[in-house]
């Protein structure tokens, strides 16, 4: 385990919950958009509002409903995952990212907050599957869009570790920092099976064990980095050696 | 001096902080919304809010952490506090009354209305 100065790491290793708690936290996981849908539709009802406000209000119904879509997508891919065979192949993780931030821009200026892909000079290839690798930096990126404080910009690193036999895909936050203590938590439960994963107090932790589930599939695996303003949820997976041989 | 009663919203969904200001604002309340626990130490200082509302799993420290703070002094202990919650199911409002929980609302079954109606109760 390295650590700069100043930051805390634990990798997230672990085997993985069970059926019936993963249930749990998905229904726990889906209350919160659902109450904010039905809280704005319920509103939307009273006829006084502003068209400006109006039409403010079912963007946020509609993005609100997207994001509660695609987790219940990662849970149907997660529950299949160990009956269906994933083509792992090289990926450029900079054009992945790249598409991810267009994806996501909008979704992320209705909050006030922004999201880039942090450049980089030379290109890399890692071994992974494109739709598993997509949907980890997506529900990073959800977790990011909703801890950072507001009017900050979400940042997608890409970088090799381990004399470039790894690569490192990590969504940086700048929000309250995550504790030590719920740190060593986060990593208790990843290690403890009939557990769920609390990331954050507030969360059921759905999104990161079906991230942890994604990356175990490609022979990678998941970690957090807290910082003194913030947090970097990450996955290491392999790199290619196409680019060596080319 | 304020002129209308104000109420600090704590409350780390962006969209449904805002959705409660909306409702509040209009019937005449001043709303400050913070999104953690920390935010809303500084707004109580600053803001000296009426009432509270209150999430309860919020970023960082939990709702429980605020409370206890704000039992610590004898000012902000007496400012009554409504829970908005999506665990309102698994809260007992007579144990959480020492800590100045007056009303407790659940999430998932509330009407815009119920703010509002909460607030009266209790201001």
């Amino acid at each position: 385990m390295s650590a700069k100065a100043g930051e805390h790491e634990r990798f997230l290793d672990g085997p993985l919950s069970d059926g019936l708690s993963s249930l749990v936290a998905a229904a726990h996981e889906l209350k919160s958009p659902l109450a904010l849908i039905r809280q704005l539709s319920l509103m939307l009802e009273d006829n006084e509002l502003g068209l400006v406000e109006q039409k403010r209000m079912l963007r946020q119904i509609s993005l609100t409903s997207e994001q509660a879509l695609r987790l219940t997508s990662d849970l149907t891919r997660s529950v299949r995952l160990s009956d269906a065979l994933f083509t792992l192949e090289p990926i450029n993780p900079q054009q992945l990212c790249e598409d991810i931030v267009s994806e996501l821009a909008p979704y992320f200026v209705a909050h006030d907050r922004d999201v880039r892909l942090a450049p980089r000079k030379h290109p890399l290839l890692l071994v992974a599957n494109r739709d598993l690798l997509r949907r980890i930096i997506m529900n990073f990126s959800d977790n990011a869009l909703h801890y950072t404080e507001d009017n900050t910009t979400v940042e997608i690193h890409i970088g090799l570790l381990n004399g470039g036999k790894t690569v490192r895909l990590g969504v940086r936050d700048y929000g309250p920092a995550l504790s030590v203590n719920a740190l060593d938590s986060l990593r208790g439960r990843l290690v403890d099976s009939t557990t769920t994963i609390y990331a954050r107090p507030q969360s059921s932790g759905l999104g990161l064990y079906i991230a942890s589930q994604f990356a175990d599939a490609m022979n990678g695996k998941i970690g957090v980095k807290r910082h003194r303003d913030g947090s970097t949820f990450y996955v290491d997976l392999q790199a290619s050696q196409q680019l060596s041989l080319l | 001096m304020k002129t209308s009663l104000s109420v600090l919203v704590v409350e780390d969904d962006r969209w449904l902080a805002e959705q409660y200001s909306r409702v509040l604002t209009k019937v005449g309340y001043e709303v400050k919304v913070t999104s953690h626990v920390l935010a809303a130490v500084q707004a109580i200082d600053d803001f000296r809010p009426d009432a509270i509302i209150l999430d309860v799993l919020l970023t960082g420290s939990t709702a429980f952490t605020l409370l206890h703070e704000l039992q610590s002094y004898g000012d902000t202990g007496a400012i009554p506090i409504i829970l908005c919650t999506n665990l309102a199911s698994e809260l007992s409002l007579e144990d959480l009354r020492p800590y100045g929980v007056r009303r407790i609302i659940d999430k998932t079954k509330m009407v815009p209305d119920d703010l509002t109606i909460a607030l009266r109760s209790v201001l």
